[in-house]
C-alpha cells in the first residue's frame, strides 16, 4: 500500500521522507531558542508551535481518514478551560493541565463523535462547525466558565516564562512523532482505507466507525494539549480567544498547504503560515485578515495537495498542471 | 416572519449545494453584502428598501457569476474540502473588504413607514414585516416558475440529475454552473435586502445565517423549492418558540434567545438522525 500511495503521488503513508527529516531538524533547533534570551522570538514560536500541534490534530481525521471536521477548535476550547477552571480551584501545573485536558477532550470526542461520524461529507462538516458555535454560545452563557468575561490564570513569574515555551515545544514533538507513529501502524493504514474508499475498506474488514473515532478522539487529544499549555501561557481565556474563529480554520489551512495526510505537512505549514501571518499582523494591524483570506484562495487555486506533493512529485511542471486540470470543470 | 427570508436564503443556498455539490460558507456574507447594497442606495439615493431587492438581487447574480466561472469552477471537481476552504477565503476577504469600505458601525434602513403597523384579534402586526414575507413568497415562487418552465432552469435541473447526460445533451456545463452559482448568489442578496428592514447592519450579520440555511436545507430536503419554502417557515417558528425559553439546569441559567446557534445544532441534529432527507426530501443526498 505504500508503494501504492507513492505512484499516486502521495508519497507514502507518511509523505516525503525528506520533508519529514528536515521537519526534525527544524524541532531541534527550536529547542534552543530560548538561549537567545529574545521574548517575542519566543512568544512568536511559541504560537507557531501551538499551531503545529492543533495541525497535527486535524491532520489525523481531516488528513488520513478524510472527514474534514471544521470546528476542532472546540478541543482547544476544551483543553483552554480545563487549564482554567482548575487554575480556580487552585491547581497551577501543566503537569495536571494536561493529562485533564486529554482525558476531557478524548471523552468529549467519543461522545459527539459517534453520532456525527455516521455523517459523510459536507454533513459532517457543518455539524463540526455547528458544535464549534454551540460550544461558543455555552461558554458565553454558563457562569462556571467565566461567561463572556472569562477566567483569568495564575501564571509562574515571569523569569520561567520559557517553560511555556518548552511545553508547547514538547506537544507539538509529540504530536509530529504520535502521527508518524500512528501512520505507521495498523491504525494509519485503515485511516487511510477509509479515506481512499470507505465501503471497501468495511468489505476487507476495516470497522470504519471505530477507526474513525479513534482517529478524531487522538486528534482531539493534540489539540486539546495545545490549548492547555495555551491557557496559563497566556492568563487569560475567554470565549473569543478559546473558540476564535482563526484558530478553527488556520490549522486546516496548514495541514492543506503543507501536505494532509503526511507527517511533516502539518509542520512546514504552520511554520509557513503562521510565521506570514504574524508579519502580515504586525505590518497591516487592520487589515491582515483579509490577506488571509487571499492566501487561502491563492493555497486552494494553486497548491490543493500541499508542499510535501510538491517535494515528492515526479513528472516536474506537466504533472503539476495535470493534476490540477482534473479538478477544473 | 423571518421563515419567509430563510427561505429565501436558503433556496440560494440549497440550489449551489444541490448542483454543484458545494456548500457556500461565503453565503451568509452573500446575505451581508445585499443588505449593505440596500442601505447604500437608501441613504445616497432615497431608494426604497423593496425596490432594492431585484436591484441587490442583480448585483450579487453577476457577482456570483464571475467567481464560479473566473475561480470556482477551477477546483469544483477536487474534493470537497477546496471549495470548502476556498468560499471560506472568500468569506473572509469580503467581510474585512466591507469593513473597509462601510467600517464596523451598526447601520440601519429606517424608511418612513418602519413603525406603521396593524392589529388583527390582539395581536399586533407591523407592514413592513407583513411584506417582507410576501415579498419572500413571490421570489421562491417566480424561482420555482423560472426552474420548471424557462430553459435555463430545465438545464440547471437536468445537471441535478446527471452531469454527464446534460453535457451530452448539449449543457455547456461551466456556463451553468456559473449561473447557478449567480443565482445563489443574488438569492442571498434579494434575502440581505430584505433582512435590511428588520435587521441593523454590520459586516459581520451574515455569519448566523450560513448555519441557518444549512439546517433549512436539511430540514426541509435538498435541492427542491419547495423544501426551502416548508424548511424556513417551520425553522422560523421553531426558532421564535425557543427564543422565548429560560432554563436553568444545575444551577445554571440560561436564556434562549443567546443561544441561536445552540437551537440550530439541535434542530439539525434531530432531523438528521430522525428523517436525514427533510421533511420534502424524496432519495437520500
Amino acid at each position: 500500500m505504500n508503494r501504492l500511495l507513492r505512484g499516486l503521488g502521495l508519497g507514502g503513508i507518511t509523505g516525503s521522507p525528506q520533508a519529514f527529516a528536515v521537519s526534525l531538524g527544524i524541532m531541534a533547533l527550536l529547542l534552543a531558542l530560548p538561549a537567545l534570551h529574545n521574548g517575542y522570538l519566543e512568544l512568536t514560536f511559541r504560537n507557531i508551535l501551538m499551531f503545529a500541534a492543533m495541525s497535527y490534530g486535524w491532520n489525523l481525521l481531516g488528513g488520513y481518514t478524510g472527514y474534514v471536521s471544521f470546528g476542532n477548535v472546540v478541543f482547544f476550547g476544551i483543553g483552554a478551560y480545563c487549564s482554567a477552571v482548575l487554575s480556580a480551584h487552585h491547581v497551577d501545573s501543566l503537569l495536571a493541565d494536561v493529562p485533564v485536558a486529554l482525558v476531557c477532550a478524548a471523552l468529549f470526542a467519543i461522545v459527539v463523535g459517534v453520532p456525527i461520524l455516521r455523517l459523510r461529507g459536507h454533513y459532517f462538516g457543518i455539524a463540526t462547525l455547528g458544535i464549534a458555535l454551540a460550544a461558543a454560545d455555552l461558554a458565553n452563557n454558563l457562569d462556571v466558565l467565566g461567561g463572556s468575561g472569562g477566567l483569568a490564570l495564575k501564571q509562574v513569574p515571569q523569569e520561567q516564562f520559557s517553560l511555556y515555551y518548552y511545553a508547547m515545544w514538547a506537544v507539538a514533538l509529540a504530536c509530529m512523532l504520535g502521527t508518524f507513529a500512528i501512520a505507521r501502524s495498523k491504525l494509519g493504514y485503515a485511516f487511510v482505507a477509509i479515506r481512499e474508499n470507505e465501503d471497501a475498506a468495511q468489505v476487507l474488514g476495516v470497522w470504519p466507525t471505530r477507526y474513525k473515532v479513534t482517529a478524531y478522539a487522538l486528534g482531539a487529544m493534540m489539540t486539546a494539549a495545545a490549548g492547555a499549555v495555551y491557557a496559563p501561557a497566556n492568563g487569560f481565556v475567554d470565549p473569543s480567544i478559546a473558540f476564535a474563529v482563526d484558530d478553527n480554520v488556520f490549522p486546516i489551512v496548514m495541514s492543506i498547504l503543507g501536505g494532509m495526510g503526511t507527517a511533516a505537512g502539518p509542520f512546514i505549514g504552520a511554520l509557513l503560515l503562521a510565521g506570514l501571518n504574524e508579519i502580515l499582523q504586525s505590518q497591516f494591524v487592520k487589515i491582515h485578515s483579509l490577506f488571509f483570506g487571499a492566501i487561502i484562495v491563492l493555497v486552494v487555486l494553486f497548491l490543493p495537495r500541499g508542499i510535501v506533493y510538491l517535494i515528492g512529485l515526479r513528472g516536474g511542471m506537466r504533472r503539476y498542471l495535470a493534476d490540477r486540470a482534473a479538478f477544473r470543470v | 416572519m423571518a421563515g419567509g427570508i430563510l427561505a429565501v436564503a436558503a433556496l440560494g443556498f440549497s440550489l449551489v449545494w444541490g448542483i454543484l455539490n458545494i456548500i457556500n460558507l461565503a453565503h451568509g456574507t452573500f446575505i451581508m453584502l445585499g443588505a449593505y447594497i440596500t442601505w447604500q442606495l437608501f441613504t445616497s439615493f432615497h431608494l426604497d428598501p423593496f425596490l432594492s431587492v431585484p436591484i441587490a438581487f442583480a448585483i450579487m447574480y453577476g457577482f456570483g457569476y464571475v467567481l464560479q466561472r473566473g475561480l470556482i469552477n477551477q477546483v469544483v471537481r477536487a474534493p470537497i474540502l477546496a471549495t470548502f476552504l476556498l468560499t471560506f477565503g472568500l468569506s473572509l476577504l469580503l467581510v474585512n473588504l466591507a469593513l473597509i469600505v462601510w467600517t464596523g458601525d451598526t447601520r440601519a434602513v429606517s424608511p418612513a413607514y418602519s413603525g406603521a403597523n396593524f392589529t388583527v384579534a390582539g395581536v399586533t402586526v407591523p407592514w413592513t414585516k407583513l411584506a417582507t414575507l410576501g415579498a419572500a413568497l413571490l421570489i421562491t415562487a417566480l424561482m420555482h416558475v423560472w426552474l420548471v418552465r424557462s430553459k435555463l432552469g430545465r438545464a440547471i435541473r437536468a445537471m441535478a440529475m446527471d452531469v454527464g447526460a446534460a453535457q451530452l445533451a448539449g449543457v455547456r456545463v461551466a456556463h451553468v454552473y456559473a449561473v447557478t452559482f449567480g443565482l445563489g448568489a443574488g438569492l442571498a442578496g434579494a434575502a440581505g435586502a430584505l433582512l435590511s428592514l428588520s435587521y441593523s447592519l454590520n459586516p459581520s450579520m451574515g455569519e448566523p445565517f450560513l448555519i441557518k440555511s444549512f439546517v433549512v436545507c436539511v430540514l426541509g430536503g435538498l435541492g427542491s423549492v419547495q423544501g426551502a419554502l416548508v424548511g424556513g417557515l417551520v425553522y422560523g417558528i421553531v426558532e421564535s418558540f425557543a427564543s422565548q425559553l429560560d432554563v436553568t439546569v444545575l444551577g445554571q441559567h440560561l436564556s434562549g434567545s443567546g443561544l441561536q446557534d445552540v437551537i440550530a445544532l439541535v434542530v439539525l441534529l434531530v432531523v438528521l438522525v430522525a428523517r436525514p432527507t427533510g421533511i420534502m426530501g424524496r432519495a437520500a443526498a
